[in-house]
């Protein structure tokens, strides 16, 4: 887990026209993905987790969507480059897999159709070797008679067997950045687990970079090298998974933690159990977002004044603050720093 | 149909006659009609000779129905295609352009006209394309049919403007169903994960976004077929055209009910079986309604 | 349906991301379309609320026929026969100098009065038997619904030539005839709401402590179904209008010497080329009384759904009007695939 970031985003921002006016959908979201490595993007609906990677992509309306910032996909910029470039990036250079695997297929295309076709667009190869390539991917992501399913259409398949088909075509031309939009969602939870081993399987043969869209903190903890989460299209904590799982610093972290009763909740610094918290309330409409902090609507802690106005900028965690126990060394700590957008942590909270 | 006929309140051999007419003439038309013999029975003869293809015989004129409905066909089937033709071809470009950059100048004007084309009285646009294009201008025979065999020029011209009015309102109502079709269609995951993995925009478009658009059109297409096929009545009466919803209109005004009877027999039948060719093709293009 | 204020706890700001997430309000009434709000989508829209208020007038001068029209519609003036438009006949004299400007007025109060009465036949039979074949299902489901299917199977015209060809012709019969015509489309967006509403938790609420029949019908499915029925009594108005135009176009609706806009043109087109605005200018009442009922109808569509609320409006998500994919079409039982195919088979 070294070397150059796969990729590297930097103050995203994406603005979508609503009939309600402008809305603020991410609001300068910055991070990297390494090789090999999976981060995992966490928040509610609506927090912006979605659009956020739908925009590097550039498969947001143009029409309804301003995206703004950088985006390094292996040194170049995705949101500056010109169409077909980004067309021949999407595949080779990332490919994606989303949450519905009922509705992310064509139903009245074959599932070989929808896999040649995919491998075709990104190279000179004829139809029958493009079919071959189809049904060793298909064997690859475990589909059981690989070269008959080509034949088949997607509403034959039940759902976790499309979204291995959804699996094999993101990766049909080895990208090195997969992102997983909510990919495990919509399935249940013996697929759900199958399909994250099946992940982080082909993560480990191919070395590739992984963003990992959820909401749920229990497949977080499963899979993530690290974490980010967002509230309010912005990121209000990350760090790496132990960091913000254990030592979480955002009050919205500790709160969505705290509504998970079995998940190794936070323990406090001396060890106390901590009271079983919910986070109460809605996420702001992102056409009316506040102007301090975003989550201050909702905050039970408001330790500062300044919350109400102004946005905490994310910054270091200090460790004293976070709770360091013994776990971690500093070095470690410095690589890949603990941050959360708080004040909470400095007035010697918890 | 033949319910309706019957179910509705009047006596069709005292409308045929008119007002004076003696109780023998009454009586033995009755009797001729069959209309003498209770309902059921009736309706049994009826449907037993219309299947050997008998609808019997048209009360003014003598002739037989089937007879009469086979002279007309022609000039009916004539119309119906070359009308669903036009509305294709005004359709499916004007709504997919519309449904691609909706709410831009192009779909508003494609909005009016559509508005425009259901709204408009199909009759009043015939005579205003009459007075322009036969009146002023003078291009184009008022009205009339003749076979394609005889006189394909003649055919052609008469053709071109009750093609064009009943065109006109299929194809709007076909614009709005393509519009709507495939906006729903570009919204679909499907053509996400189609450009995720790198498809240039004209492959996504022709096979992600307007095939699926267009398999329910063949359902509409086939429903505004049928409506075109059962005569537009209206429309032929302006162009003097000599299809079934004249024939069906001349029956009415003449009382000539087996004629009208027979008529609607055949729109009953013009439906259903455009319907079956509907499923069928259905089927065979869409994979999902297969075996 | 006076909508008293209802809480509208699932009104949370819409996510584009729309990720499924369990509204607190599932189990609750959902919020009925708020007509107040109703009204102002409605009158933001400038297309629709251009279209009302033309029509609003149109009835005016409908209703007020005698006070608007300038002359008697059926003054004879041989003298002044076939005069074209001037400011003493801003539309034109027809053949025997009666002045067009005050049969087209006169005409508007026949046209409307026939298309309201079609309507209004059809709502309520359309409706009665929607609701009735909807709530109790089985077997009156069947066998109401196949009879209208039955009728909805006829080519419009066709059938309301059919009914008048047996009744006669007159303005009666043919708000009969039409009111027939589209009793099936009433009865099938009534049934379709109610199925859509029937099995909601908070309908079987209702009836687990005992609620009767006729104020389940009344109080809670009705009010919901309403939205798709105003939005079809506005388009069938539309079409209502254009059948009595067409059916007295052939001389089965409307008798002279009654000015009936269809009539008129029927009579004006022998004249086409000589004095065009004879045929032309009832056409045009006929276009624009029809094209605003139409507007009108797409306006309250949009002002009523629900999906345009959303954030996402604009883009293809939120198309209004989703077309019905796969076989349902087939079976014409969406509402918007019925629209579709009725609009067409009105013709």
């Amino acid at each position: 887990m070294s070397g150059d970031p796969v990729l590297e985003v930097e103050d995203l921002r994406v603005r979508l026209r609503t009939p309600r006016g402008p809305a603020e959908v991410v609001n300068g979201l910055s991070y990297t993905v390494g090789a090999g490595e999976t981060v995992a993007v966490v928040g509610e609906s609506g927090s912006g987790k979605s659009v956020s990677v739908l925009a590097l992509l550039g498969l947001l309306p143009a029409r309804v969507a301003t995206v703004t910032g950088r985006a390094l996909l292996q040194g170049e910029d995705l949101l500056t480059m010109p169409p077909e470039r980004l067309r021949q990036v999407r595949g080779p250079g990332a490919g994606m897999v989303f949450q519905d695997p009922m509705t992310s297929l064509n139903p009245v295309l074959t599932i070989g159709r929808q896999l040649v076709e995919g491998i075709r667009a990104h190279g000179d190869v004829s139809k029958s070797a493009a079919r071959t390539r189809a049904a060793e991917l298909l064997r690859e992501v475990g589909l059981p008679d690989p070269e008959k399913a080509l034949d088949r259409y997607p509403h034959e398949l039940s759902g976790g067997m499309r979204q291995r088909v959804v699996i094999a075509i993101a990766l049909s031309n080895s990208p090195s950045l997969l992102i997983a939009d909510e990919a495990t969602t919509a399935l249940d939870v013996t697929v759900q687990a199958q399909i994250i081993d099946l992940v982080e399987k082909l993560q480990a043969e191919h070395g590739t970079g992984v963003i990992w869209i959820t909401h749920d903190l229990g497949v977080v903890a499963g899979i993530a090298d690290r974490v980010l989460v967002m509230y309010g299209g912005r990121c209000v904590e990350d760090g790496t998974v132990d960091d913000v799982l254990e030592r979480p610093a955002h009050p919205y972290t500790r709160g969505l933690l705290g509504s998970l009763p079995d998940l190794a909740a936070p323990a406090g610094p001396d060890g106390e159990v901590p009271e079983l918290t919910t986070v109460p309330g809605l996420p702001p409409p992102p056409t009316d977002l506040p102007p301090g902090c975003v989550f201050w609507p909702r905050c039970p802690v408001r330790a500062d004044p300044r919350c109400e106005t102004e946005q905490p900028p994310l910054a270091v965690v200090s460790r004293a603050a976070a709770g360091a126990t013994a776990s971690g060394a500093l070095e470690e700590g410095s690589r890949l720093p603990h941050r959360a957008a708080t004040w909470c942590t400095e007035g010697g909270q918890g | 149909m033949f319910a309706l006929v019957h179910l509705v309140p009047g006596d069709p051999v005292r409308l045929a006659l008119g007002t004076r007419f003696s109780q023998e003439t009454y009586d033995a038309l009755r009797e001729r009609s069959g209309l003498d013999q209770p309902l059921l029975e009736q309706f049994v003869t009826w449907l037993g000779r219309a299947v050997t293809g008998d609808l019997g015989v048209s009360f003014r004129s003598g002739e037989t129905v089937t007879s009469q409905i086979a002279e007309r066909l022609p000039a009916t089937l004539t119309l119906a295609f070359a009308s669903i033709l036009v509305a294709l071809v005004i359709a499916v470009p004007l709504g997919t352009i519309s449904a691609l950059r909706p709410r831009s100048v192009v779909d508003r004007v494609a909005t009016v006209i559509s508005q425009f084309g259901i709204s408009v009285p199909d009759f009043w646009m015939g005579i205003v394309l009459i007075l322009v294009f036969a009146g002023t201008l003078g291009w184009l025979p008022s009205g009339g049919y003749v076979p394609l065999t005889e006189d394909p020029g003649g055919w052609l011209q008469r053709l071109l403007m009750p093609a064009l009015v009943t065109g006109v309102v299929s194809g709007s109502v076909i614009t709005r169903f393509v519009r709507s079709s495939v906006l729903e269609a570009l919204g679909s995951d499907h053509v996400r994960t189609a450009q995720a993995k790198g498809l240039g925009s004209r492959q996504v478009f022709t096979w992600h976004v307007l095939r699926n658009a267009l398999l329910p059109l063949v359902t509409v297409t086939g429903v505004q077929l049928a409506y075109l096929l059962s005569g537009v009545v209206v429309v032929e009466i302006v162009f003097s055209w000599p299809g079934l919803g004249q024939l069906a209109l001349q029956a009415v005004e003449a009382r000539d009910y087996p004629v009208l009877q027979g008529a609607i027999l055949l729109f009953a039948l013009v439906f259903l079986v455009i319907n079956l060719v509907v499923d069928l093709l259905y089927s065979a293009i869409d994979p999902r309604i297969r075996r | 349906m006076t909508g008293a204020p209802v809480p509208e706890p699932g009104n949370s700001p819409d996510t584009p991301a729309g990720a499924p997430g369990t509204s607190p309000a599932a189990t609750l009434r959902p919020a009925r379309p708020q007509w107040r709000e109703t009204l102002s989508l409605l009158l933001h829209n400038p297309t629709a609320a251009v279209a009302g208020v033309l029509l609003l007038l149109i009835v005016v001068v409908a209703v007020l026929d005698d006070t608007f029209a300038p002359e008697g519609a059926n003054d004879i003036s041989v003298a002044d026969r076939l005069q074209s438009p001037s400011w003493s006949h801003p539309f034109g004299t027809d053949d025997l100098g009666r002045d067009i400007l005050s049969r087209v007025i006169l005409g508007a109060s026949v046209s409307l009065r026939v298309g309201f009465l079609a309507v209004g036949f059809a709502l309520v039979a359309g409706t009665l038997i929607g609701l009735l074949a909807g709530y109790y299902g089985k077997w009156v489901d069947d066998v109401l619904m196949r009879f209208m299917d039955m009728l909805f199977a006829f080519p419009a015209v066709l059938l309301a030539i059919a009914v008048l060809a047996v009744r006669g012709p007159g303005s009666g019969n043919t708000a009969l005839a039409i009111g027939i015509v589209y009793t099936p489309i009433f009865a099938r967006v009534t049934r379709a709401s109610v199925l859509g509403v029937r099995e909601e938790v908070y309908v079987r609420a209702s009836r687990s402590v005992g609620a009767s029949d006729w104020r389940l019908l009344t109080r809670h499915i009705l009010p919901n179904a309403a939205p798709p029925i105003i939005v079809q009594t506005s388009i069938s108005l539309a079409f209502a209008v254009l059948a009595e135009a067409a059916l007295s176009f052939l001389g089965l609706g409307t008798q002279p010497p009654n000015p009936s806009w269809g009539l008129m043109l029927a009579e004006g087109r022998g004249y086409i080329e000589l004095a065009w605005w004879l045929a032309f200018f009832p056409g045009m009442a006929i276009f624009l009384t029809v094209l605003c009922f139409n507007l009108l109808g797409d306006g309250l569509r949009d002002a009523l759904d629900p999906r345009q609320r959303t954030l996402m409006a604009g883009s293809g998500k939120a198309a209004s009007g989703s077309a019905a994919v796969g076989g349902a079409a087939v079976a014409g039982d969406a509402a918007v695939a019925g629209d579709a195919a009725g609009s067409g088979g009105d013709r």
